[in-house]
């Protein structure tokens, strides 16, 4: 039984323990403690760590700026992507802002807002084993491999858009990426901009087959319990309106075009 | 020690030639492994951007503080120590209850010990946190402590336990932790009182000691020397075994690897470097443990 299993399982029996609880009013309890708990998984360059240890990123700035217009803080909890839909409705924070695409199967276990970016899966190619490949015929045979991380879209993209091929799960991003480095996979599958900005740092060793056009397009949303259709409503309007006066453009613009301007803050190199 | 035990042959203190050669050979090994694994892997070693989550240097303070790793560090000791004498309650008690003449007492003890020694680990965490956290934790309030109480926001509280705010998530590591491993130290508790031979318990009894005297004056003292050292091992275990908790982020240090892997993209570099702490941790409580050992046994003489 592997752990996504186990957490599968889990989940639904959660659910049931939990599901008989009343409809919550989770803004007055967020407004009540004064503490807006976030859920949040590391993913450049959505949610990292600084040279200090503290954590910055797009989310971590959409967090902070939801928790000062509701006028309370906010606290992120760190944890770990697998168990992160359990978390949330085993009630260890509020909702979830951590890059979750919306689909089907999740939206049936947590209550999704507006998408407050789009974001798209990347495919990272090696330049040694994968010379010359530029489309999507020439990844899917069975004499090739794909990596990419577990529990996420990736791969799911890789599976739907290379049935022939092998593909590798990995626990995360910078694993299976060294797959592709050491020439063990042709190819690994992540969320953009993250190949690209691998492929800009290894130069030699990767490079992006399909130029920095994405594979697939996601929705990503806030992720609540379900049951509590203010919070929902609250939290989707909030995202209409930093949609419309250009705030979450210019906040992404910032994070996923070009890491110059904060690779710095990052890590010493 | 048994009497009947011949004195133990003198250990060598000197290598010879056949030994000398075994270690060249195996250095030779170890060497080319390593040339092996560099021509393999094509990987330019960067050890600045990880060693940089050790410490940082404090603009505020002017001085230096832990960074990440060493943080994750401290709260894994925290963790250990804490889990520990937690775990060492747990065993103390279920395994007097496992010699118990009681029937539910042993039950009881009895389930408890096959129940988590049958189970992997992971998944007794799982539906520990999932299951019993959540809902145990809330009926208590203590999700709900004051972060900013007198006594929480006190630098005694955060010597003992870490950052306030993480406190619930700290206590469902520990008490896993303790749940886990009381089970294996029931088992060393349940041996060390066992091992009293049971003419002791009678001669006792028979001059009229009551059972709690007999348990007071002459099991435990003997019982106690017995357990001490595998329970130091035990300790040492725990420390080890507390990785597995970086399943359901408690963030210690395997948990803020995966972060510190995540954001520096360096992953080699980090879970070598961690491996390392790991290794000083444990072995420089080894060493203590030996050294405490062969000082209380020089004591008994």
């Amino acid at each position: 039984m592997t752990i996504s299993k186990i957490f599968k399982t889990l989940t639904l029996a959660t659910l049931l323990t939990l599901s008989g609880n009343a409809a919550a009013d989770l803004l007055t309890d967020i407004q009540k403690s004064g503490v807006m708990k976030v859920g949040m998984a590391t993913f450049v360059p959505w949610a990292m760590r600084d040279k200090d240890g503290e954590l910055i990123g797009f989310e971590i700035d959409v967090a902070t700026k939801l928790a000062e217009d509701l006028g309370v803080e906010v606290q992120f909890v760190p944890t770990a992507w697998s168990g992160i839909i359990p978390a949330l409705l085993a009630k260890k924070f509020d909702l979830i802002i951590g890059g979750m695409s919306i689909t089907p199967q999740r939206n049936l276990t947590v209550n999704f807002t507006e998408p407050y970016a789009h974001s798209g899966q990347q495919m990272a190619a090696s330049t040694q084993l994968s010379k010359g490949f530029d489309s999507i015929d020439d990844f899917n045979q069975s004499s090739v491999t794909i990596a990419c991380r577990r529990g996420a879209t990736p791969c799911k993209a890789a599976q739907k858009l290379f049935p022939k091929a092998t593909v590798l799960r990995f626990d995360d991003d910078a694993q299976a990426f060294q797959e592709v480095v050491n020439g063990n996979a042709h190819g690994m599958i992540s969320s953009a901009p993250k190949p690209r900005f691998w492929s800009e740092a290894h130069p030699d060793k990767v490079f992006l087959p399909f130029g920095s056009e994405n594979l697939t397009r996601g929705d990503e949303a806030f992720a609540l319990r379900k049951g509590d259709h203010d919070a929902l409503n609250f939290f989707s309007n909030w995202i209409t309106i930093n949609t419309s006066n250009g705030w979450l453009d210019e906040t992404h613009a910032y994070w996923f075009q070009d890491q110059s301007a904060w690779k710095d803050m990052v890590a010493p190199n | 020690m048994n009497k009947n035990t011949p004195p133990p042959s003198k250990t060598k203190k000197h290598l010879t030639l056949v030994d000398i050669l075994l270690y060249g050979a195996v250095l030779l090994f170890i060497l080319y492994a390593v040339y092996r694994v560099n021509d393999v892997l094509v990987y330019h070693w960067n050890w600045s951007k990880v060693l940089g989550f050790l410490v940082k240097f404090d603009e505020e303070t002017q001085s230096w503080a832990s960074n990440l790793l060493l943080q994750g560090l401290w709260t894994t000791l925290r963790l250990a120590l804490w889990a520990t004498v937690l775990a060492t309650a747990f065993g103390i008690i279920m395994g007097y209850w496992r010699t118990c003449k009681n029937l539910t007492l042993r039950i009881i003890s009895r389930t408890y010990v096959e129940l988590i020694r049958n189970m992997p680990p992971v998944v007794f965490i799982f539906i520990f946190y999932f299951f019993v956290s959540s809902q145990i934790f809330p009926a208590l309030g203590i999700e709900d402590i004051d972060t900013n109480g007198a006594f929480a926001s006190s630098a005694m509280f955060h010597f003992m336990f870490g950052d306030p705010q993480l406190f619930s998530n700290f206590l469902a590591g520990m008490i896993c932790l303790a749940l886990f491993e009381g089970a294996y130290i029931t088992e060393i508790v349940r041996a060390g009182i066992q091992s009293t031979e049971k003419g002791q318990w009678e001669a006792a009894r028979a001059i009229g000691l009551s059972p709690f005297n007999v348990l007071r004056d002459i099991v435990i003292p003997q019982a106690v020397r017995k357990i001490l050292p595998p329970l130091a091992g035990q300790f040492i275990t725990l420390i080890k075994d507390s990785a597995i908790i970086s399943l359901i982020s408690i963030q210690e240090l395997t948990f803020v690897a995966t972060e510190v892997a995540a954001t520096t993209t360096r992953v080699f570099e980090t879970w070598i470097l961690v491996g390392f702490m790991y290794f000083l941790l444990c072995y420089s409580f080894a060493l203590l443990f030996a050294h405490l050992e062969r000082r209380a046994k020089r004591s008994q003489r």
